[in-house]
């Protein structure tokens, strides 16, 4: 039962009560989850696997934003700025239990051995995730995943052009290894 | 075979349509990116999965589940937060409350000297008008002013906070008790008296069978501050 005269702030912290000119609380949640807590639930979702640990990690990136306010207020795309805290923070998820994900990737490399079908592209750039190395796995996610030409990748994470080259082709040496086939280079590789 | 793992195509980009329909593009790329939407398979792909993507977000974390989600999580922000934006305000007022069985507002020069060392005890913030301060032992709570609840359990793991005016009772939380601000701020717009209980103890409290102090688990310690309007 609730008393008629409350309303309960959710979200209504210390430091959203401190300043003055902010939007309520509750309606910079609401707004958040309408603008982009369905994309970062998909990408938890396609990086974990799991939906309870989608959920788990959908919180959790959402309480990292809004810890860091001013700086998702002032990014140039909030969509990729959320989504690259979404993919870091699965990222390290996976990479703490690195012997569960391994095991995927025996897997999928098993089925390679018997299946001719086309294999789900996104689902095997997941998978190979496990094989590469930590930077070249952000990259991988950025280029195949979100399609941001490498320019765009460099720019995003303040990295070199060629730096950014380097990563994309250890990422396919990893995928070429893990997989044993070939790999269709894209058209900027 | 050659497997092909995908990429961004000429003109196609899985974020830039997501930027897109999120209304962050501007000028040129917008008018770009829209032109080349428009009859694009790949694109049109991309789409159908941003509407899969809400409709499985709205199935699996409708917002009110999100919302209690993210708050539990922000209640274990890390206690410098709190401190760089609270502490002079805290340290210039004082302590509201005292442990005991139960406990009422009193001034705060009488709470810090007679608060037992490693007791439970809580801090009750408003924000109106004025700007943000301590309420003081029977200062009126403005029209308008936003409350906020900084604890001290101690041993405590649990707590409820519980507002309770004429005989009708409305939780304002429920959960981990950690040292710090709760993470829901709250309006109080009634008028007269409202009491706020706060139910500190060992194992979770059904903060919905709480009407009053009397109402609490056995070993747990309740704080209490009357409200005025």
């Amino acid at each position: 039962m609730n008393v008629p005269g409350l309303r309960v702030v959710v979200g209504g912290r210390a430091g959203e009560l401190a300043g003055p000119g902010s939007p309520a609380p509750a309606g910079l949640l609401a707004e958040l989850y309408e603008k982009h807590a369905a994309a970062v639930y998909g990408r938890c979702r396609y990086l974990l696997k799991e939906d309870a640990e989608a959920k788990d990690a959908l919180q959790d990136v959402f309480v990292k934003a809004l810890r860091a306010l001013p700086e998702f207020r002032a990014a140039a795309s909030p969509s990729t700025w959320i989504l690259r805290i979404a993919t870091h923070h699965c990222l390290n998820l996976l990479r703490a239990r690195k012997a569960l994900w391994r095991e995927q990737l025996r897997t999928v490399q098993a089925e390679r051995q018997v299946d001719t079908e086309t294999p789900d592209r996104r689902e095997l750039v997941r998978v190979v995730l496990a094989a590469a190395p930590e930077e070249a796995q952000e990259v991988a996610v950025l280029y195949f995943v979100d399609e941001l030409t490498q320019a765009e990748i460099a720019q995003e994470m303040g990295r070199s052009l060629p730096t950014i080259r380097k990563r994309l082709r250890e990422f396919l040496a990893c995928a070429r290894e893990a997989l044993g086939v070939p790999l269709q280079e894209g058209g900027d590789l | 075979m050659n497997l092909d793992l995908g990429g961004p195509g000429p003109g196609c980009s899985a974020l830039r349509v997501r930027r897109l329909l999120a209304g962050e593009l501007s000028g040129v790329e917008k008018e770009r990116t829209e032109a080349h939407v428009t009859g694009c398979e790949r694109c049109a792909a991309v789409r159908e999965e941003i509407a899969a993507e809400r409709e499985a977000l709205r199935r699996d974390v409708p917002f009110p589940q999100f919302a209690a989600g993210v708050a539990e999580k922000l209640a274990h922000r890390p206690r410098r937060d709190f401190v760089s934006r609270w502490a002079p305000l805290a340290a210039a007022a004082g302590l509201l409350l005292v442990t005991g069985t139960t406990l009422v507002l009193r001034p705060p020069a009488d709470t810090e000297r007679e608060r037992p060392k490693g007791s439970v005890s809580a801090q009750l913030f408003v924000q109106d008008a004025s700007g943000v301060h301590e309420l003081a032992a029977g200062d009126p709570v403005a029209d308008g002013a936003r409350l906020l609840v900084s604890l001290r359990p101690e041993q405590h793991k649990r707590v409820a906070a519980i507002l309770i005016e004429s005989s009708e009772a409305s939780v304002i939380y429920q959960g981990p008790a950690v040292k710090g601000p709760l993470p829901q701020a709250f309006e109080w717009t009634g008028k007269g008296v409202a009491t706020l209980l706060l139910v500190l103890s060992d194992s979770p409290v059904d903060a919905k069978t709480i009407r009053s102090k009397d109402d609490a688990p056995r070993g747990a310690e309740v704080l209490q501050v009357t409200l005025r309007r």
